[in-house]
């Protein structure tokens, strides 16, 4: 206790740049978070599509689909991508690449397969939230547009989707919590994102460069940062998704609404 | 893909020692996660104001850190600091506070789960707090938390692929499909045996976990 309570193990903190070095790679995971849910969101949508289409064929594939890549674990999903996706993809996205993003995102090959990788497997598991929330709407909703003589595409369109889409709200920001904890698994392929910055500020060849000078970062201490700062992000988020989840409630009264448990749909009857 | 079959059959052994692994981590961080987990549910339900305090930042903290922040925190981290846990107990120590969060949060919607008028009944009849809980209260709790706890073991056995292959560096499943891509350079098929591995783990737990969710409904 005394070792880690001791001043002189968090002078780090306030040496040179140290904390805002921290705070700037952060912002490496946030990105990658906020592109792989845009990705995720379109393609869960279409395979969710798929998952509850008539087609029985369609239905069964995707059901598949979806089952193993939510099964696989993500860290394993990552590094095969890293290691299997051929080099010239990678460099592709070294030239093709916009310029707003930071130059360590912009400039690693390996962006390109820990976006595909983290993507295949947050769709799915998006599939199946998008998937939740249709379902949650009582049948009778369906039966009264297919009554009114609207057909299928166009009762998903305007009477099931937009009240589904509202539904998912807060187990897609709880989604997007456990997104940003994986995306610190990039480190992995070597991605410069907060957890590989760590180990540049705890690193006696890295800090000096950072921090202007030789004060000792140890590494307990400086992962207990890292993680608070991740902390510190996803409890605004859940913040967020509670109050969306109540609003919810209100607005529509006593509805079911889905929440997400680390990767796993819950709906949550009244 | 043509190197499939002799890929497994060639390494059958270390894959299947590789598999005991990830059970044998996913095995002990259950206990670990079960006993902290309803622990701390016990401190957020508690009629107590500090305690529900202490109970609300456990799961925050636990829940919001990345697990390989963990990990390392609780290997190179704590070995720093000149605690020396031992690469077994410094991953299941990390897995179990980590999923113990998640436990605590499945215990205690469980128990919120079942009426508030029941519990002022069994009150009114003259039960004490702990009867209540123990009479009354838990046994209903216990079937609302079942399939959420089972959705948690398998949530468990992918997360061991993070604490293994952190700095911890236990041999798991998914650290034999690496040393084995390593020595063969046949990444496809090394990490296709792999995830046939940890499929063989999660699919019949998902199918498990369907069947009790369906069995241990509660109609309400």
């Amino acid at each position: 206790m005394g070792y880690l309570f001791d001043p002189a193990n968090w002078e780090w903190i306030f040496a040179g740049r140290n904390f805002m070095f921290l705070l700037e790679r952060f912002l490496n995971n946030i990105i990658l978070a906020l592109v792989v849910m845009a990705l995720s969101l379109i393609l869960g949508l279409v395979i969710a599509l798929m998952r509850i289409s008539k087609n029985k064929i369609t239905s069964t594939v995707t059901g598949i689909w979806i089952d193993v890549w939510r099964n696989l674990p993500v860290l394993l999903i990552l590094l095969y991508f890293g290691l299997a996706l051929p080099q010239e993809v990678k460099e592709f996205w070294v030239d093709i690449a916009p310029g707003f993003l930071p130059p360590q995102i912009k400039g690693s090959g390996q962006v390109v397969a820990s976006i595909i990788a983290l993507t295949i497997y947050n769709s799915a598991v998006i599939a199946e939230i998008f998937r939740a929330g249709i379902q949650s709407l009582e049948r009778g909703q369906g039966e009264a547009a297919a009554a009114l003589g609207l057909p299928y595409w166009k009762a998903m369109r305007i009477v099931i989707l937009p009240q589904g889409l509202r539904r998912m709200v807060p187990a897609t920001v709880g989604q997007l919590i456990t997104l940003t904890k994986d995306t610190s698994l990039v480190s992995i392929l070597a991605i410069q994102e907060l957890v590989a910055a760590g180990a540049i500020v705890n690193s006696t060849s890295g800090s000096p460069f950072i921090s202007g000078s030789d004060v000792p970062a140890p590494i307990l201490q400086v992962y207990i940062v890292v993680g608070g700062m991740f902390v510190v992000f996803n409890l605004a988020l859940s913040l967020l998704s509670r109050r969306l989840e109540v609003r919810e409630r209100k607005r529509a009264g006593d509805v079911e609404t889905i929440t997400g448990l680390e990767d796993q749909i819950a709906i949550k009857p009244v | 893909m043509d190197r499939i079959l002799p890929i497994i059959t060639n390494n059958l052994d270390i894959y299947v020692s590789g598999l005991l692994v990830t059970l044998q981590l996913v095995g002990i961080s259950f206990v670990v996660a079960m006993v902290v987990g309803t622990l701390v549910a016990s401190f957020r339900i508690a009629p107590a104001k500090p305690l529900n305090w202490i109970g609300g930042f456990y799961v925050e903290t636990f829940r919001n850190v990345p697990l390989l922040v963990l990990s390392i925190i609780f290997s190179a981290g704590l070995l720093r600091a000149g605690v020396s846990l031992g690469r077994m107990s410094a991953a299941s120590a990390a897995l179990g506070l980590y999923t113990a969060a998640y436990i605590a949060e499945a215990i205690r919607s469980g128990v919120s789960a079942v009426s508030k008028g029941q519990i002022e009944a069994s009150l009114s009849l003259g039960f004490t707090y702990r009867q209540t809980m123990r009479q009354v209260i838990l046994p209903q709790a216990f079937r609302t938390v079942i399939p959420p706890i089972g959705n948690l073991i398998i949530a468990m056995i992918k997360n061991s692929a993070i604490v293994a292959g952190s700095l911890i560096a236990l041999t798991d499943i998914l650290k034999v499909a690496r040393v084995v891509n390593s020595r063969t350079f046949a990444t496809n098929e090394a990490f296709f045996w792999a995830g046939v591995g940890y499929l063989l783990l999660t699919i019949p737990a998902t199918i498990i976990v369907r069947r009790l969710e369906t069995r241990f409904a509660i109609k309400r």
